[in-house]
This record gives C-alpha cells, sequence and structure tokens, in this order.
C-alpha cells in the first residue's frame, strides 16, 4: 500500500506555493485553502496528528485535479503533490468523514461498477488469435459513444482484429472518493476479465484509465496481466505501419467560419505529463492533410488542465466548467479543438465550437 | 474532534455573536459562498512566508486564527465590507498570496481575513499611453504573462513573481530582479485606487505626474494593510525588449565590483538586472567561477542600438575596476535557476533556520554594511552562513542582501530573533535603512522606531486619521506594540 512520502509532503508544505500560478483550481476558486502548499499542510498537519478530519478539510485537500501543473516549476522533483494528497485523503474515510456530494457516484460505483449510473457497454467479442483489447472507459461509454464508433471504424480500415469486453470502471474514481478497497476489487474484477479474454496488448484511449492500470493497479496489488498501450501511441504506429492513411481534412463544416481548417490540440495533462506523449498526437494531426495545426498559448508539458482531472466533472462541476473556460481562452480563435481525452473533450465542449477526439478526427480523415 | 493547533501569537479575539452578525451581512454583499469560517479556510489564511510560520508549522502551532474569511470580488464589494467592519469594530487583516516575509498577514486579534484574490483581472491596457489597470489580487506571473501576449512586460520580476499579487508589491514595496531598469514597484506606479476603513473609496489620476499637494494615493504604498486595502493601480508597461544582452564579469573584491556597478550608474547606463554577489555566493551558486572571486552579472536589454551603447559603457566601467569577462553562460544559468528555492524546505528539514534580510545603503557604506552585518550574523551562536549579494542599484546606492543560514539545535526562535537583533542594529550602526523591499510586518516593527525617529509620530498621526478605530491589520509596521512579539 503506498505510503505518504513525509518528507515531500513537508517540502511542499513549507513552501511558498512557488507553482501556484499554475494551478487551474486555485486560480478558479481564489482560495488560499486549495493552493498545492495549502493543501499539503492541512495533509501534513493530519499526517502528523496535530489536526483531525473535517468534511472542509476534506473537500479542501479533495480540491486536486491530479493534473500535475505544479511540477511544472516544482524545485522536488521526487515530490508528486497529487498522490501525497490523495493517499492522506484515504485516511478520512476511518475518521468518519466522506463527501456528501461524492456520495450517489460512489453508490453508482457500488451498484453498476460505472460512476455514471446504468453501465452501457460495448462488446465485440474476439476472433481466434485476438491480441488487441480496448478498454474504452466509463467516460466514453456514457458520455461520447462516437468516439467508441470512431475507434472501432479505425480498426476495422487498419484491419486490426480486437475486442471489447463487458468492462468494469478502472477503480479511479473510488479511491478519489476514498474508497480503496472498491478500487480494489474494481480492479481484480477487471484484471479477471482481462485474463479470460486471452488478449495481450490493452488499449486505452482514457489517459485516467491508462494512468491507474499503469500506476494505481500495482499499488493495489492487482498489476494488469497485459502490455498497457496509450491510444496515441497505438494509433501512431498504425499510421507508421501503413494500416491507416489520412487522405482528407476530415474536420466538419464549422459554423461561424466553415473555411477555417485550423486545428488546435490541447494536451491532456496525464498524457502530457505523466504519460509523456507529446510527440505522438501532433504526429498523427501533422499526417492529416488540409489542416494546419496551430498550438494554445500553453500546450505539450506545459499544458494547463480542462478541469476535468480526478473526477472534477462529477465531484466538482461548477469549478471544472470554470476551469474549462478560463483553457479556452488559451485557444486561437477559430480553431477546431482536438485532445485525446474523454474528460477533456466534455469539458472543453463549451463555447460552440467543435470539440474532437483524436481518434473521431482520424477516423473522418481515413476514408 | 480534537484540534491540536494552538496559536503562539493570539491573545484575543472578537466576540463571536459580532462575528456571526458580520458573516450573515456580509453574505448579503459578496453571497454565501465568498464567506467561510471553515478551520480550512482560516487555518490557510493564518500565516505566511515568515519562517517563524514553519517553526510552529511543525510543532502543531499557528501565530493567529482569523474568525471568518470573505473573499471580495470588486471594489464596491471590498468598500461595504470594511464599512461594515468599521461600524463594529471588528479588526481586518488583508491577505495577498502569503509569500510576504514578515508575518504581515499575521491575523494578531483574529477578526475578519479579507482574501482579495477574486479581484484579479487586468481592468484595461492602454497602448497609447504605455499602462495597465489591474487589479490587487492577480497572481504576478499571470499578470506578466497576460502582458507578454499582449507585447508589453510589466517589468517587474521578484523572485516571489509566481507567488505573490500586485496588491502584495504594492502593499510592501516591492523590488523585482530587473529593477534597475524598470525600477521598484513604487516606481512604476501611475496611480492606484484604494478603500479606507469607512468604506470610502479613492484613487489619483493616471497622468505622469501631478503637483496639485501630496499624492494622497501613493500614501497607500508600502503601507502593508495598515491604513486601507488597495485595490487596483494603474501601473506602467514596456514593449518587449529588442534585444538582451548577457554578460558577466568576476572580481578579485567584492568593492572592486562595487565601484564598478557606481560608475557605470553615474554614466547614466540602466541595465535591467546587476547582481554582485559576495565569493561565498559566488561559490554556491556558480561553482564552476570558484569562490575566490565575487561574481557581477548583468542584463542589459531594450532597444538594440540603446543596448548596444549601454553594453559598451559598462565594458568599459568593468574592465576599468579589474572585472574578468566570464561570458553569458552564467546568466543564463542563474535565469534558468532563478526561482528555486527548495533548498530552503530541505534545509529546514534538516533542522536549520535559514532567513534573508535586505538593507538599503549608499555607495559609500555598501561595503562597510556588509562586512559589519556579516560579522554581526557570524558571532551568533549557531550560525552556519552570512553571506550577502547586492541586487537592486542606483545611482545613489544599493540593496544589499544577506542570507544567513544557522543550526540552533531546539532554541530556534531564540536564535532567530537573536540573529535579526544583530542584522538590524548592525545595520542601523552602519547608517543603513531596515529594509529596502520585504517591508515591515509583524517582525521589523521591532526596529521602526530606530528606523523612522520622529516620523513615526508623523506615520501614527497618518494612521489615525486613515483607520481611527485602529481595524486596520492591528499590530503590523511597528505602529503598536506586540506583547507576545518582543525582541
Ligand atoms: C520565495 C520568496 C521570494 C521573495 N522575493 C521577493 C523579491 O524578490 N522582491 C520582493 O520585493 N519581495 C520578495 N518576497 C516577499 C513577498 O513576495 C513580497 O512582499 C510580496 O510583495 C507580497 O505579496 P503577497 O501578495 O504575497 O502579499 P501578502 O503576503 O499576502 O501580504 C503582504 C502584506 O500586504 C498586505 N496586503 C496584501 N495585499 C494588499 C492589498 N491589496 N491592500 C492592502 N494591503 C495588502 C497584507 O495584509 C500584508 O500585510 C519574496 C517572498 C518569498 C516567499
Ligand atoms: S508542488 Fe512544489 S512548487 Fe508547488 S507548493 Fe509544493 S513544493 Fe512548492
Ligand atoms: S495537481 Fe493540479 S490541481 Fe492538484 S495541486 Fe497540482 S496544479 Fe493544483
Amino acid at each position: 500500500m503506498a505510503e505518504v512520502n513525509m518528507e515531500q509532503l513537508l517540502n511542499c508544505a513549507l513552501c511558498p506555493n512557488m507553482c501556484r500560478n499554475e494551478c487551474p483550481v486555485l486560480q478558479i476558486l481564489g482560495r488560499e485553502a486549495v493552493a498545492p502548499s495549502g493543501k499539503a499542510r492541512i495533509s501534513a498537519m493530519i499526517k502528523e496528528g496535530h489536526l483531525a478530519w473535517d468534511e472542509a478539510m476534506l473537500e479542501a485537500t479533495s480540491n486536486c485535479l491530479g493534473c500535475r501543473g505544479c511540477t511544472i516549476h516544482c524545485p522536488f522533483p521526487e515530490l508528486n503533490l497529487c498522490d501525497e494528497l490523495l493517499f492522506t485523503r484515504l485516511t478520512a474515510k476511518a475518521d468518519g468523514v466522506g463527501l456528501p456530494a461524492c456520495e450517489p457516484y460512489l453508490n453508482n460505483l457500488k451498484r453498476y461498477s460505472s460512476p455514471y449510473g446504468q453501465k452501457t457497454s460495448v462488446v465485440v467479442k474476439p476472433d481466434q488469435g485476438t491480441e488487441v483489447l480496448i478498454f474504452n472507459g466509463c467516460t466514453s461509454l456514457a458520455n461520447n459513444p462516437a468516439s467508441i464508433e470512431a475507434v472501432r471504424s479505425l480498426l476495422n480500415k487498419a484491419g486490426v482484429s480486437y475486442q471489447m469486453i463487458d468492462e468494469d470502471c478502472c477503480g479511479y474514481p473510488a479511491e478519489v472518493w476514498g474508497d480503496k478497497e472498491l478500487a480494489r476489487q474494481l480492479a481484480a474484477e477487471n484484471n479477471r476479465k482481462f485474463k479470460e479474454s486471452g488478449a495481450k496488448k490493452l488499449i486505452t484511449n482514457c489517459p485516467e484509465c491508462w494512468s491507474t492500470f499503469t500506476r494505481r493497479y500495482p499499488d493495489w496489488d492487482q498489476q494488469v496481466p497485459l502490455e498497457i498501450i496509450d491510444g496515441p501511441t497505438f494509433f501512431l504506429q498504425l499510421i507508421r505501419d501503413g494500416h491507416l492513411q489520412p487522405t482528407q481534412s476530415g474536420l466538419p463544416d464549422q459554423k461561424i467560419d466553415p473555411g477555417n481548417k485550423t486545428v488546435s490540440y490541447h494536451d491532456p495533462c496525464i498524457w502530457a505529463r505523466t504519460a509523456e506523449k507529446t510527440e505522438q498526437p501532433r504526429e498523427i494531426l501533422q499526417s492529416i492533410p488540409g489542416i494546419t495545426v496551430q498550438e494554445p498559448f500553453t500546450f505539450g508539458a506545459c499544458t494547463r488542465c480542462c478541469g476535468g482531472g480526478s473526477m472534477f466533472q462529477l465531484s466538482f462541476p461548477r469549478t471544472a466548467s470554470a476551469i474549462a473556460r478560463s483553457r479556452l481562452e488559451e485557444f486561437p480563435a477559430g480553431a477546431a479543438l482536438v485532445t485525446a481525452c474523454p474528460f477533456c473533450r466534455e469539458g472543453l465542449f463549451q463555447d460552440g465550437r467543435p470539440v474532437l477526439e483524436l481518434v473521431e478526427l482520424l477516423d473522418r480523415a481515413c476514408q | 474532534m480534537v484540534d491540536l493547533m494552538r496559536t503562539v501569537l493570539q491573545k484575543v479575539q472578537v466576540e463571536q455573536t459580532l462575528i456571526d452578525q458580520y458573516a450573515r451581512e456580509a453574505a448579503k454583499i459578496v453571497g454565501e459562498d465568498n464567506v467561510s469560517v471553515n478551520r480550512a479556510d482560516l487555518l490557510a489564511t493564518c500565516r505566511d512566508y515568515w519562517p517563524v510560520n514553519n517553526v510552529w508549522m511543525v510543532e502543531g502551532a499557528v501565530p493567529a486564527l482569523p474568525q471568518l474569511v470573505v473573499w471580495p470580488q470588486n471594489t464596491s464589494e471590498v468598500s461595504r465590507l470594511l464599512a461594515l467592519a468599521n461600524a463594529k469594530k471588528i479588526p481586518v487583516t488583508p491577505f495577498g498570496e502569503g509569500s510576504g516575509a514578515l508575518g504581515g498577514v499575521v491575523p494578531l486579534k483574529g477578526g475578519i481575513t479579507m482574501d482579495l484574490k477574486r479581484i484579479n483581472k487586468i481592468r484595461f491596457i492602454d497602448h497609447e499611453n504605455l499602462m495597465v489597470t489591474v487589479d490587487c489580487g492577480m497572481n504576478g506571473a499571470l499578470y506578466e504573462e497576460e502582458l507578454n501576449r499582449a507585447g508589453y512586460t510589466g517589468g517587474h520580476f521578484p523572485q516571489s513573481l509566481r507567488c505573490s499579487t500586485v496588491g502584495g508589491w504594492l502593499s510592501c514595496r516591492a523590488a523585482g530582479q530587473f529593477s534597475t531598469r524598470y525600477g521598484k514597484i513604487e516606481d512604476m506606479v501611475v496611480s492606484l485606487e484604494a478603500v479606507l476603513p469607512d468604506g470610502t473609496v479613492f484613487s489619483g489620476r493616471s497622468v505622469p505626474r501631478t503637483a496639485t499637494g501630496p499624492r494622497v494615493d501613493h500614501l497607500m504604498l508600502g503601507s502593508e494593510g495598515t491604513l486601507g486595502i488597495i485595490t487596483s493601480a494603474a501601473l506602467r508597461i514596456w514593449p518587449l525588449p529588442g534585444k538582451r544582452h548577457l554578460a558577466s564579469y568576476t572580481f578579485e573584491r567584492l568593492e572592486d565590483g562595487l565601484e564598478a556597478i557606481r560608475l557605470f550608474m553615474r554614466a547614466g547606463t540602466r541595465p535591467a538586472v546587476v547582481r554582485l554577489y559576495d565569493a561565498q555566493e559566488t561559490g554556491n551558486h556558480f561553482p564552476e567561477l570558484g569562490d575566490k572571486r565575487c561574481a557581477l552579472i548583468l542584463i542589459i536589454e531594450g532597444s538594440a542600438k540603446i543596448v548596444d551603447a549601454e553594453t559598451s559603457v559598462i565594458e568599459d566601467c568593468v574592465t576599468g575596476q579589474g572585472g574578468l569577462d566570464e561570458g553569458a553562460e552564467h546568466v543564463e544559468h542563474w535565469l534558468e535557476k532563478r526561482f528555486n528555492i527548495g533548498v530552503a524546505s530541505m534545509l529546514f528539514q534538516k533542522g536549520a533556520v535559514l532567513d534573508t534580510i535586505e538593507v538599503t545603503t549608499n555607495w559609500h557604506n555598501a561595503h562597510s554594511t556588509y562586512l559589519a552585518m556579516q560579522q554581526a550574523l557570524l558571532a551568533v551562536e549557531g550560525t552556519m552562513l552570512a553571506s550577502g549579494h547586492y541586487s537592486h542599484v542606483y545611482p545613489e546606492g544599493a540593496a544589499l542582501y544577506v542570507t544567513m543560514v544557522g543550526f540552533p539545535g531546539d532554541h530556534k526562535l531564540a536564535y532567530y530573533k537573536n540573529l535579526w537583533q544583530a542584522a538590524m542594529e548592525a545595520a542601523i550602526t552602519e547608517g543603513a535603512a531596515i529594509s529596502h523591499h520585504h517591508g515591515v510586518g509583524l517582525h521589523r516593527g521591532l526596529w521602526m522606531a530606530e528606523e523612522h525617529g520622529s516620523g513615526m509620530d508623523v506615520l501614527r498621526k497618518i494612521k489615525a486619521a486613515f483607520d481611527p478605530h485602529g481595524i486596520m491589520n492591528p499590530g503590523k509596521l511597528g505602529l503598536e506594540e506586540v506583547q507576545e512579539w518582543q525582541k
């Protein structure tokens, strides 16, 4: 079980918030208790036994997107503040403190294995020797079935045999909301299905799921028995190998500026800062003819969160949406937005301009 | 629920029924979401980066706690909230981003902490007149970023750029690393808008200069929340520089470096960055230069032709004093590392007390003040290091910035007080001013009477006129004695 790294947490608690300009939650709320070091101070004092949990402290320390924006300027390479906050929060349950706003979603997880309620599964049975298992993730399943259709269409065009299973939530939301046991159960159930599938490679377009499989499952003693590949890397390889050939821009007609073929890519935080996948999506975009790619004000490893990390769209919907609006101001006017995360797509879809998942654009570009 | 956090400096609080009443009325002004009495918010706003706060934190203590936090969103809300507090005589402590180094935001008498971070926009960039009107609660780095996007720089880069607000800069008379060209924050102010405790909103004219009596808006500069609240400012801005020249030199002696700087300032050059380190800091920051010589790093920026001319004058002055050219790479290294203060937390965890003290000298006592402060600090038992650099220079003199580290064992607070006492006494004896840019807060108030002489009474009279009930940030700026914090 992951322990709080007290030395690192204290380094942060002692810091004057040298990264506060990059913390989207703080910048939207303007509230000291949610500043990176503010959250670290509460956590450290609780861990040291100087403070006891109450709902306000749990709420403040839960106000972390897991975006790692604070790492951009952080002098401590070994500090992973969002993990330290997460691990500290796990002690609140034992003290009988939880967040009422998250209860309904925890109940959904317990009942339906999805935070969104009744699951809409997409199951594709394997052919003989199918190696590839696609894990869609609850958020795409619930909010953007079109991206799942795009994945299926792309795999068909590329001639890749694949399967999709009756997947359960990866478990991360359960841990975020303080129920590690539930997270572990969901992980065990997924792992059972992974083993049963006979697949060798687990591909997911959801950065939160990817991060959970690679970083949290080992911590829950639930090592994934398959090779885990992120969506951008997988689809780029299909292009490089000539299995996918984009031939047209694929951009939907824009109502406001129909001739505009500019695309701006929003780096999802996890792909950019945890997985370090900033080149792959751009190479995919460059392979698409007829579009011009223009970067937003911050991009790559310095990207700013859309407000959708760590289940914010459910836990703190107003904050999530305010962060998304602030992020939208960084994009060139008139450009279509492309991203590679179901939470980012959902969050950025606010000001009427098209927001596509990378797989959707790629599918439209490949005939 | 058990809560072991104790308050060290707070002996009084406001009666709870008054706070409850205030909370209800404040919620009508700013909305319920913008008023809080929960422990997370009270704890978060009770402290700044005064090193003593960290000593207490790890012991499970805080200096003092506010009883209510309120977030106004505009000047009119600040006005109504202050008038309400004034009518009830409840103390109000303004809070920016809590990067102050001397306990300025500690709510010594409880009451209300007014967090100003929700007043945080650039209101207007005036391209023709090269000014920006900006709200007090805007974060420094985001301010500079937004100006850059419009093709300008604010020219203000304190090391705390990313963790301080524009209002905090103005309230503490802050200085940025590029101050020699762009000025200290007070040099950038065209006008201020502020609110007095009784709710009066006033502002100065945003014209270059006036001759219509004292500038009352400028009285708010450096007032550290004791007179009222600065809500916005019109500040100078500059087009992004066309050219930037980086240069570094080393000198055999610190005095030679100081003389070179004095000469190029006298000649009329204004490099943006001028930093002269003693041999010890040269070794710490630029190990490849060794620790025998004193490094000078320079950034000269602006229009290309002016930069070229300044560079040539500066080179003459520097080489004339025996400066050896060390190239641009050390300056690049400094630019990269200049916001990294990780070592402070690491040393703290190893038991160290670390602090920095900045004072202002003229040229005639620039070097002697350095020697006297260093000697005084090293004489305090437990001190391991007392080093210095000069980082803001003027035709009349320079700011000296001293860093000290000591391992006092269990007597951290006593040691801390002794360090400051030694440093302040040495600075005062040498004729230096006791602060260049960190301000006074709680701690430096102990030497304000010596600093100001009869001027202190004038300051108290101004305070009484602006804030007759004494609600604004009580116990700061040395305006009154704080029983719990003596020398
Ligand atoms: C790592 C580090 C490096 C630093 N480097 C520098 C540096 O290079 N140069 C420099 O000058 N300083 C520096 N400082 C000191 C500090 O950042 C400055 O004093 C800064 O101006 C404080 O801004 P703040 O928003 O954090 O103010 P706070 O700490 O929140 O408040 C400071 C004081 O001003 C009052 N106040 C704040 N806002 C207002 C307002 N709008 N109206 C009225 N009163 C108000 C508060 O009550 C308090 O008394 C540094 C601090 C740190 C921690
Ligand atoms: S994350 Fe790093 S930079 Fe940010 S407050 Fe913590 S220690 Fe400081
Ligand atoms: S991970 Fe993101 S939301 Fe969390 S403290 Fe860091 S910057 Fe803020």
